[in-house]
């Protein structure tokens, strides 16, 4: 999963309430001279400054005098008045007719169908609550103008704020209680759809199913590869397409080494000649994305084996990603990004693995630094997991089966690294899997080595994971490519530690507060723009609203002053002239001014970012389909952003129906 | 609560004395120079609708607005309630800009289709609104009872308007006017739509509510319903005030006298007419007084309440 910002809530806080206040101040005066312009028109320049002044004057007692009652009114009647015209029963019918036929058209044999289901589930849900909200709360006002039911609303003492803050909350509330319904629909669906369980092939679902491994080949009855260690083999029975491989495994372990945990499914234990204690484990191997637990029941060959529900589908990850990255060339000097392979150039940076025709070593590696190292986020497993999500860019294709090797290691960081020893540990070495998170369990004791500043070895031995090499919870990782002309592709949020697992049922509530956000803000866009513009031009309004937040991060990406190939004009001149994005064009008149017009166009272009939230942003799917917890930074950042927008978009539909003659044909 | 909300009134009223040295709290409504004119898109002129427009209304009175279709009555009561602006000159509404919200909470507006939500019953229909006066649970309960049980729709509370008639669409619309007990009522076109026993209820009603110290004014083009309950009028031609003045004195014939009597025969006819030919004066007509449709059709129509059964033709002529 692609992560880009990792800003706690409090870092984003200030500059966004900055970024609020200014444009509060800006829509403030632009109002006020649109305002004073269309007045001006009506009743003449002087007369004009009279209007504008009382309409800003009226506006601080409506505020203050606003309802609870008659915004529970209003909202009421517009329940009522949305339920009426069915768009709500049409959207959960369609709904309801996806979720009843949809998983016909699942395929239950690939990797990982949850993310399937799940993502596709939210993406409907998505589609039809945004396409809901929009036609009830487009609708509302302007019929309730035009059948001029708002006559004997408005000669109540009914102000507009209340109208607009009823009408929102009405639309919100009916969104809620549908968004709800869909997604414990969604949810139970997903959940009771991938729950199964499986049967040992065989007559008897006993260990004497399993049959030997051929020693020399290495391959169970489906051609396929086993794993180190395994004795014996068999398999499941065929559940939603698809069947697990069994493998009798053995896990030899030093007497006075810890031992496993889990005896569930340990089959035999014995002590081998060599002293070293043998236990034969029946491991279920995953399967697109989960496996079931495996529990013995009984001795010998006859023992029974029993297997659990499909586990490994819904996981909520906790990670906690490192505070800062930085690389080094094969040089050993410093760089922020890494090596450009000329792909994913901005999210991932490079770190190659030395050049064979070169001597020595190359220095170049990838360093991640680690605060709240805290062990009380990570239970009381014997090990930590790190996750990784690795990219490789291979120089050259050399044995395909072979993966691409890499390694990790742990260093303290000393308070002050001219006078602190620090620690480091030896390198973990291993083999990278692409385009899927690995996990590598780190035990809690490493060896390794204690370091004066000068670089001498003081002792070596075997230190603490937390109290030494994270000691003051804060802990480095080096990454490196142990293949020579090879490189590993890395960003801040592909290396992280694993802290334990989120709720899954929670994490799903999260990731619907995210699609809530959106709904609330499609809502607000509604209610303002049908306070002066009829049904039809409020529903275009607001679909354009939709489409700049859906666009957002790349009107964002394209007005970034640092992207190659300046603006517009630039950009046409250089596809003209073919020239290449990266070269600087001669200083001169033309080129000057082709930069200045593309600077009002771009910051024209960048205004458009205010106009909605960035809606891929509220977007909370990826965390839901990839497995990984919302954080509650993300969570209250959307909701602030959410309000912000309901706000600023509540405040601008008072002022349009305030000065809006209802009455006017 | 009502006590309550009377003296919540009545402070309001005396708040605004203190406040608008100006407000004569005798009179209810006041347009100055009060001019509208409705303009396209782009800002150009349409239609002058309503041309500086001088118009008291003082407490207690039944006004009417009188005039043909597009004589700026609609838009006069549009300009009072704050529904449309002011294109020039000002409309005061107890003493306040009719723009002001805070006016609405002593009106009662009745419009001329009786614009109400149709998915809503009748019940629903004054709880709404009795919760845009901010009226407490057990007030809106009690007030939405009695003005049902007033308007007659007791039997029909709980069915959607949509299934009402025109004609109880009209009253269920006089009852959401009366939620808030409003000491001013605006009425736009009230008899529209009823039949003849509907419009004597209507007019009884506003008759009641002038009793009771109510302000009405209300706008129609049925000048009889004009004149049976309006104390004062105004008559409106093409957005000009063409006539304002008291129903009785703008009616009164100058000049001739009405005498009516009972048991003379017709053969003293002749004798009268000789007296007032004596003393210089000359008879226009002299005969049977007749009543009006609207009375003979209320009295059938009792009548028939009374003694149901086959009525012959003719049976009041003739008995």
């Amino acid at each position: 999963m692609v992560v880009e910002s990792f800003e706690s809530f409090f870092e984003w806080l200030p500059g966004a309430l900055f970024v609020f206040f200014i444009l509060a101040v800006t829509g403030i005066v632009l109002g006020v001279f649109v305002g004073y312009i269309v007045a001006t028109f009506r009743h003449g320049p002087f007369e004009a400054f009279y209007v504008v002044a009382q309409v800003i004057a009226g506006a601080l007692p409506d505020f203050l005098y606003t309802s609870p009652r008659r915004i529970g009114a209003i909202a009421r009647l517009s329940i009522k008045e949305a339920l009426r015209r069915r768009v709500v029963i049409v959207t959960l019918i369609v709904f309801l007719l996806s979720l009843l036929f949809g998983s016909w058209f699942m395929d239950f044999n690939i990797d990982h169908p949850d993310r399937v289901w799940v993502s596709s589930l939210l993406w409907e849900t998505q589609l039809l609550i945004l396409l809901m909200v929009v036609l009830i709360s487009s609708f509302s006002l302007p019929e309730d103008i035009k059948n001029k039911t708002i006559y004997t609303v408005v000669t109540k003492p009914v102000r507009s704020t209340e109208i607009v803050v009823g009408r929102t909350v009405g639309f919100v509330l009916l969104g809620t209680a549908l968004l709800a319904l869909m997604g414990l629909l969604s949810f139970f669906s997903v959940w009771r759809g991938l729950s199964h369980t499986h049967l040992v092939v065989g007559d008897s679902q006993t260990i004497a199913e399993l049959v030997p491994i051929d020693p020399d080949s290495r391959l169970n009855r489906r051609g396929k590869r086993v794993s180190d260690g395994a004795i014996r083999e068999g398999e499941t029975s065929v559940e939603m397409g698809h069947r697990h491989p069994l493998e009798l495994v053995e896990d030899i372990r030093d007497p006075s080494g810890p031992q496993p945990l889990n005896l569930s499914n340990v089959v035999r234990k014995y002590t081998r000649d060599d002293g070293k204690v043998v236990y034969e484990r029946l491991i279920c191997m995953p399967v697109g994305g989960h496996t079931h637990e495996v529990t013995i029941r009984g001795e010998g060959p006859h023992a029974n084996i029993e297997l659990g529900p499909a586990a490994g589908y819904f996981r909520a990850r906790v990670p906690l990603y490192a505070a800062d990255l930085y690389f080094y060339d094969a040089a050993g000097d410093l760089t922020r990004s890494g090596i450009d392979v000329g792909r994913e150039w901005r999210y991932r940076g490079f770190i190659d693995g030395g050049m064979s025709t070169q001597a020595g070593v190359t220095l170049s590696r990838g360093v991640f630094d680690f605060k709240n190292f805290d062990p009380a986020q990570f239970g009381d497993a014997p090990v930590v997991n790190m996750e990784l999500n690795l990219a490789v860019f291979r120089t050259y294709v050399a044995d395909i089966q072979k993966r691409v090797m890499a390694s990790i290691q742990f260093e303290s960081i000393p308070a002050n690294p001219d006078f602190d020893a620090k620690y480091q540990a030896d390198l973990i070495v291993f083999e990278t899997k692409e385009y899927a998170i690995q996990t590598l369990p780190i035990p809690r004791t490493l060896r390794g080595r204690k370091i004066a500043p000068d670089g001498t070895v003081l002792e070596q031995g075997d230190y603490h994971l937390f109290e030494h090499y994270g000691q003051g919870g804060q802990i480095r990782l080096v990454l490196r490519c142990e293949d020579r002309n090879q490189y590993i592709g890395v960003a801040r949020g592909d290396v992280y530690f694993r802290l334990t697992d989120d709720l899954y049922g929670w994490n799903f509530f999260k990731g619907y507060v995210g699609l809530w956000t959106q709904m609330v803000v499609v809502v607000a866009f509604g209610v303002a723009f049908s306070t002066f513009l009829s049904a039809p031009l409020t529903i275009v309004a607001v679909l354009i609203a939709i489409l700049i937040g859906f666009v957002t991060p790349f009107i964002r990406e394209l007005t970034n002053p640092e992207a190659s190939g300046g603006g517009p004009i630039e950009s046409f001149y250089r596809v003209v002239t073919q020239k290449n994005m990266e070269v600087p064009l001669d200083a001169n008149l033309l080129t000057a001014l082709m930069k200045q017009t593309d600077y009002f166009l771009v910051q024209g272009l960048n205004s458009l970012t205010y106009i909605a939230p960035s809606f891929p942003e509220m977007d909370y799917s990826d965390y839901l389909v990839y497995g990984f917890s919302i954080s509650p930074h993300r969570l209250a950042t959307t909701l602030f952003v959410c309000a912000g927008f309901v706000i600023g978009l509540s405040v601008f539909g008072y002022f349009c129906l305030k000065t809006r003659e209802i009455a006017k044909a | 609560m009502a006590a309550v909300k009377e003296r919540a009134q009545v402070t309001g009223v005396r708040k605004l004395e203190q406040t608008n040295p100006d407000y004569n709290p005798d009179v209810v409504i006041e347009t100055q120079n009060l001019s509208k004119t409705y303009r396209d898109f782009w800002g150009r002129p349409k239609v002058l609708a309503l041309k500086s427009l001088d118009l008291e209304v003082r407490k207690g009175e039944v006004f009417g607005l009188l005039g043909p279709n597009g004589s700026g009555k609609s838009t006069t009561i549009k300009l009072l309630l704050g529904l449309l602006f002011p294109t020039s000159g000002r409309a005061l509404v107890f003493g306040k800009e009719a723009t002001e919200v805070s006016k609405n909470e002593r009106i009662g507006y009745l419009p001329e289709e009786s614009y109400l939500y149709r998915y809503l019953t009748a019940e629903e229909t004054l709880d709404f609104y009795g919760r845009l006066f901010d009226m407490p649970a057990k007030v809106r309960k009690e007030r939405s009872a009695h003005l049902i049980d007033k308007v007659g729709l007791n039997w029909a509370k709980r069915r959607q308007l949509r299934e009402y008639s025109k004609g109880m669409v009209r009253r269920i619309g006089l009852a959401q006017a009366l939620i808030n007990n409003p000491d001013l009522i605006l009425l736009d076109e009230p008899t529209s739509g009823l039949d003849p026993i509907g419009t004597r209820e209507m007019k009884d009603m506003i008759l009641d509510l002038k009793r009771e110290g109510k302000t009405v004014v209300m706008c129609s083009h049925l000048l009889a319903d004009v004149q049976d309950v309006c104390d004062r009028i105004a008559i409106l031609y093409q957005g000009e005030l063409k006539e304002l003045g008291r129903v009785d004195s703008l009616l009164k014939v100058s000049g001739e006298t009405q005498i009516r009597f009972q048991g003379v025969p017709e053969s003293a006819y002749d004798e009268l007419k000789q007296l007032i030919e004596k003393h210089g004066g000359q008879v226009v007509a002299l005969d049977n007084p007749k009543t009006t449709l609207e009375d003979l059709f209320l009295t059938i129509v009792r009548e028939s309440q009374e003694r149901p059964g086959h009525r012959g033709a003719g049976a009041r002529t003739s008995g």
